[in-house]
């Protein structure tokens, strides 16, 4: 039985990718006129809830009700059919054509004979909505590539309330999901956001809210529900819990891994040096890895984790500063130097980033040491290749019926098995690893850790992006805080705790950004 | 999937896979079979099999070329005016007096320099291969134009030796007054496959390419260098074209600023009738081949029948886009 009070219900929302849950289980529940806030770590399933009630993803079971009645929500079509309005972080916008013609992109446009689109009416329209949401600078007929990341953020976020006249009692029921909105927003556009939110709570709409921005959660959320590894930790009234009790709740998870220890006392031998590296997405980061030593880089999404990755291997064109490996100066830097080196990089994405899908895995395996493995530097050597995929498949646990095997058919721990064996082929000096246990099960994650801790041992420097605070704490020595591509703080990993690792993540709000889509 | 679909795997013969992989190579001895059912006398004679493989060895070369910048996902319309192209210096170099080797050293020079261009539009400045070499190919093609002032150069310019050399052959044997011979051609298609080959599938960079082709960014973050390689195989496909030209200009002992043209659409047509071939769609010049004698078949073997040559395009082009739409439907149903 529903309350009365209670718009959108959400219950037994499950979700399995792969075999690797997303979702176990959640229940939820929207009422008139909130505005609820859905907070948690990176993966922790907010994008995976978000897609079964946009009608993307399918979920594996879950009950959606809307004012008490039962609804399906198999399809984009039927949640909005339900009155359900998406805002997504990532612009969905087309670059070309006019705002007005992205506010009503997949919308009928109106039409005199039922072919001719009346422009002028068109460009009226839009800027009713645009009036609606109280932006009055837009142009509806300028083509979307003039506007600000800004401008194209409201623009987007306009395209969720066409049909929807505010101005009037809400007549079907209105649920609008916000993911990150404001990544892209200046303060002044967030303000114009959040009053317009202001006017949604008082038509008798709900707002589900999702942010990184502590800020902004207590300056505009009734209530908050946390979520952790695909549950529901949590929810309860805004007024009732502070920031770092939500801090808490959000990385309080159970230990699931035990870490391996480090063996080995530190070295002292500097490997690698990075002073006052600077690129497009990075400012000013200066630190030091020590040979056998593991650097954890944490912080928020879009903090530049990646990107100071890049920088080290050679990625992006450096604006100031250096980067020495054994003293050596690496300058000019490229990829393929780095790889010379010793510099071996697995990346965020194994699919698109690590791997050739179509190729074979003794081809993905050898394929940066390709001139080292070689008959000559040139001519390909079957054989040695063959033996040498066997050897790295032996010592990463890789299950492949074959090295001729094909990358595309193994499982999601086998494939990233592969990338973490390409840049064992040749023992690496450096390694750099890039989320390297997302999306990978729990029993490939032990064996991942065993790997790490055994590369280190053997005098390989690491520097670890991680989303998974327990697993920087555990597997690190010292810990880099990003925050707005800046390096703002080093820290030692030994008593550190989450709480507080994620607290110095989200310190100086007003620098906390978001760029990259949840996993 | 249901979990007894995986715990009862029955062990069955994937006609699927089969079809896919070696559809395209029975239906061409399905059309030798059946060109040969219609014609017994002449169209399995070892004289005309070596005259169809001298009649493609053109085609050949061009297509093996190509096969280099499709492994890499890239393509080069551009290669039928470079033909052309390199067919006028011939001419025009050989009308000026100078010697054979260094007027045909000279043509090979035009086509690595047209590639050189291709490959820098595409891979340095970052434009899609379509609009980069269609406008190479217009460029190419008005230089044949300006440079032969739009006239064929034909007759005495071209000596003896080449135009022998290049219709004559290595004779195989000597039967009823007739000699069977092995084309010069045909050998220089064969050496230009064989190297195709090995650089693709015996060599480091041949293996990049298909490495390129398969993810361009994994590659690079893999250390690839990733526009260096891109920018070598447009000037290898420019050094084919170009050979091909002069193969075309010493057979018919003519240049002509339109000579070579058609050579484009057949060889890309080549290269995706051997890509239903492989496994993952990619290319592979022994596929290629493949592709190569079919399109030669059926241009022989219609003739043969005395179907007219439009028909004979038409019926192709059915052909060939009847073997690339079974492969991807076949691939889709997987």
């Amino acid at each position: 039985m529903t309350a009365p009070s209670v718009l959108l219900r959400i219950r037994h929302a499950s979700k399995t990718y792969s075999g690797i849950p997303a979702l176990i289980d959640v229940d939820l529940d929207l009422e008139i006129g909130e505005v609820h806030a859905l907070m948690g770590e990176n993966g922790a399933g907010k994008s995976t809830l978000i897609k079964l009630l946009a009608g993307v993803t399918a979920a594996d079971s879950a009950q959606f009700e809307i004012k008490g009645r039962p609804v399906s929500l198999s399809s984009p079509q039927s949640a909005f059919a339900h009155g359900l309005r998406f805002i997504h972080q990532e612009l969905q916008v087309v670059r070309q054509l006019s705002a007005a013609e992205n506010i009503f992109l997949g919308q009928s446009y109106p039409t005199r004979f039922g072919f001719q689109v009346r422009w002028k009416q068109l460009y009226a329209q839009a800027e009713h909505v645009l009036a609606q949401l109280g932006i009055e600078s837009i142009d509806p007929r300028r083509t979307m590539g003039h506007f600000s990341p800004g401008d194209q953020m409201l623009i987007n976020i306009a395209h969720a309330f066409v049909g929807d006249d505010l101005s009037r009692e809400s007549g079907g029921a209105l649920v609008y999901v916000m993911d990150e909105p404001t990544a892209a927003l200046t303060g002044a556009e967030t303000a114009r956001l959040f009053r317009v939110i202001e006017r949604l709570r008082g038509r008798g709409c709900a707002v589900l809210y999702v942010s990184h921005r502590m800020d902004e959660i207590f300056a505009i959320a009734d209530r908050v529900t946390v979520m952790r590894d695909g549950r529901v930790v949590d929810t309860c009234p805004i007024r009732e819990i502070t920031p770092l009790e939500l801090i808490v709740k959000m990385t309080g998870r159970d230990l699931q891994h035990v870490y391996p220890p480090r063996n080995e006392p530190l070295s002292e031998q500097v490997l690698l040096d990075v002073r006052g590296v600077q690129t497009r997405l990075v400012q000013a980061a200066t630190f030091q890895v020590h040979a056998g030593e593991i650097v954890g880089v944490a912080g928020l999404n879009g903090s530049g984790r990646t990107e100071l990755l890049r920088a080290v291997m050679g990625l992006d064109r450096l604006t100031a500063g250096a980067i020495w490996l054994d003293g050596k100066r690496l300058t000019p830097h490229s990829p393929p130097k780095a790889w010379r080196e010793g510099i071996a990089f697995v990346p965020e994405e194994r699919r698109s980033q690590g791997l050739v899908l179509s190729r074979s895995v003794a081809d993905n395996l050898t394929l940066p040491q390709l001139g080292h493995v070689s008959a000559g530097g040139w001519r390909l050597a079957h054989q040695r290749e063959r033996q040498i995929s066997r050897d790295t498949g032996e010592s990463v646990r890789l299950k492949a019926r074959s090295p001729a095997q094909t990358v595309r058919e193994l499982s999601g721990g086998n494939q990233q098995k592969v990338v973490f064996g390409r840049a064992l082929v040749r023992p690496p000096r450096l390694l750099l690893l890039d989320e390297p246990t997302r999306g990978v099960d729990v029993g490939a994650k032990a064996d991942l850790y065993t790997l790490i801790r055994d590369i280190s041992g053997r005098g390989t420097g690491i520097l670890l992006v991680s989303s998974d605070l327990a697993e920087l704490i555990g597997m690190t020595d010292r810990i880099l805080i990003l925050r707005g591509g800046q390096l703002v703080e080093i820290v030692a990993s030994k008593g550190l705790t989450s709480e507080r690792l994620l607290a110095l993540c989200y310190e100086n709000l007003e620098y906390v950004g978001s760029k990259n889509p949840d996993p | 999937m249901s979990a007894q679909k995986i715990l009862t795997p029955k062990p069955q013969f994937a006609w699927g896979r089969f079809l896919r992989t070696f559809g395209t190579l029975i239906g061409f001895f399905l059309i030798v079979l059946f060109f040969a059912s219609q014609r017994p006398q002449t169209f399995m004679s070892v004289r005309n099999l070596l005259n169809i493989t001298q009649q493609v060895s053109i085609l050949g070369v061009v297509a093996f070329v190509m096969t280099v910048v499709m492994v890499i996902g890239d393509f080069d319309l551009s290669v039928g005016t470079m033909a052309s192209l390199s067919g006028i210096v011939i001419g025009t170099l050989l009308q000026a007096g100078q010697p054979l080797g260094v007027v045909i050293g000279a043509a090979l020079v035009v086509g690595m320099t047209g590639g050189l261009v291709n490959g820098i539009f595409v891979a340095y400045l970052g434009i899609t291969p379509f609009v980069a070499t269609l406008a190479t190919l217009t460029i190419f093609g008005g230089l044949a134009f300006s440079i032969s002032g739009g006239r064929t150069i034909f007759g005495q310019v071209f000596p003896d030796g080449l135009t022998d050399f290049a219709n004559g052959g290595i004779v195989l044997a000597t039967a009823n007054e007739q000699v069977v011979r092995l084309p010069h051609l045909t050998i220089i298609a064969l050496v230009v496959l064989l190297i195709v080959w090995f650089v693709l599938e015996q060599t480091v960079f041949g293996r990049r390419l298909y490495t390129i082709g398969g993810s361009m960014e994994a590659a690079r973050l893999a250390g690839v260098r990733v526009r260096l390689l891109r920018l070598l195989a447009f000037v290898i496909t420019g050094f084919g074209a170009a050979l091909a030209g002069a193969m075309l200009t010493g057979q018919l002992a003519t240049a002509n600023p339109t000579l070579g043209d058609g050579l484009m659409l057949n060889a890309i047509a080549a290269v995706f009738l051997g890509m239903t071939m492989s496994q993952e769609g990619e290319p592979h010049v022994l596929g290629t081949l493949v592709g190569v004698l079919l399109i030669g078949v059926l241009a022989n073997g219609f003739t043969q029948l005395g179907v007219d040559t439009y028909v004979q395009r038409i019926l192709t082009g059915a052909i060939i886009i009847a073997s690339v739409t079974l492969s991807s439907l076949s691939r889709r149903s997987r």
